[in-house]
């Protein structure tokens, strides 16, 4: 009669496991809320006429995607699909990499319009520096989790690596999610 | 948690959920562009921004499962 207890073991360990990571993105969320809160407490409503409204919505159209092909591979691995998982978590990274270069042109203009020595550039920077880190974590773990997945690591019941990694990542693009109308539409 | 459906039914749902999403996306820009009280502009922001930010947390995070336990 062991093997019922192993499997109510395995269920509790994810469920504690879920548990944790939920904790983890919590605090996260204080972390984002405080340098969203800095850009109404230096600056107010204001901001720069020069932002680039196009590139902005842009790089948040890839962000979703990215969170929508996330979606997708951890669904993948949850039902056993590893040529799906694959090809999901590939996309992901090359949809997050594209986000990144998108958050460099950010930087350039932003240095160019609106330095660091202005209150606005040091929230821009300092808001988008702070998510720009976590997409570039994100990306290593879930290159990481490609990699053990190429390798056949993860099997119907056996995902919690994939399923974590993909909640950080949307950890990732709800933080965004907030961070561009604060950043670029508000006023 | 598992969908009735299975992996067909579950990637369908996310392409419904990414719609929702671009499309609330697309709203939040377009109310730069209407000319509205500076209040209802800021409410509608919120409202859009919840929304959008629960349709992830909801979907694609699965956060109930802290309720329910599956």
């Amino acid at each position: 009669m062991a093997y019922p207890h192993a499997v109510e073991h395995a269920e509790e360990r994810l469920s504690v496991n879920r548990t944790g990571l939920w904790l983890f993105i919590l605090s996260e969320s204080f972390l984002f809320g405080a340098a969203l809160s800095s850009r109404y407490y230096l600056q107010g409503v204001e901001r720069p006429p020069e932002l680039n409204q196009l590139l902005g919505l842009g790089i948040t159209f890839v962000l979703l995607t990215s969170s929508l092909t996330a979606y997708r591979a951890e669904r993948a691995a949850v039902h056993g699909h590893l040529p799906g998982l694959i090809r999901n978590l590939a996309a992901t990274i090359g949809l997050g990499l594209v986000f990144v270069v998108g958050v460099i042109i950010e930087w350039y203009e932003a240095f160019h319009y609106f330095p660091p020595s202005t209150a606005y550039g040091t929230i821009f920077l300092t808001t988008t520096g702070l998510h720009g880190f976590h997409v570039l974590t994100g990306l290593a773990v879930l290159t990481f989790i490609l990699f053990l997945g190429r390798n056949g690591r993860f099997t119907r019941g056996n995902f919690w690596p994939v399923e974590g990694a993909v909640k950080y990542w949307h950890f990732v693009d709800v933080a965004w999610v907030f961070i561009y109308p604060t950043l670029y539409l508000v006023r | 948690m598992r969908h009735p459906g299975g992996l067909a039914g579950d990637w369908g749902r996310g392409w419904w959920v990414f719609a929702a999403l671009i499309a609330l996306t697309i709203v939040e820009f377009g109310l730069l562009l209407v000319d509205m009280p500076v209040g209802l502009f800021r409410v509608l922001l919120v409202a859009l921004n919840l929304a959008d930010a629960w349709l992830i947390l909801y979907y694609f995070m699965h956060i109930a499962q802290l309720w329910r336990g599956d």
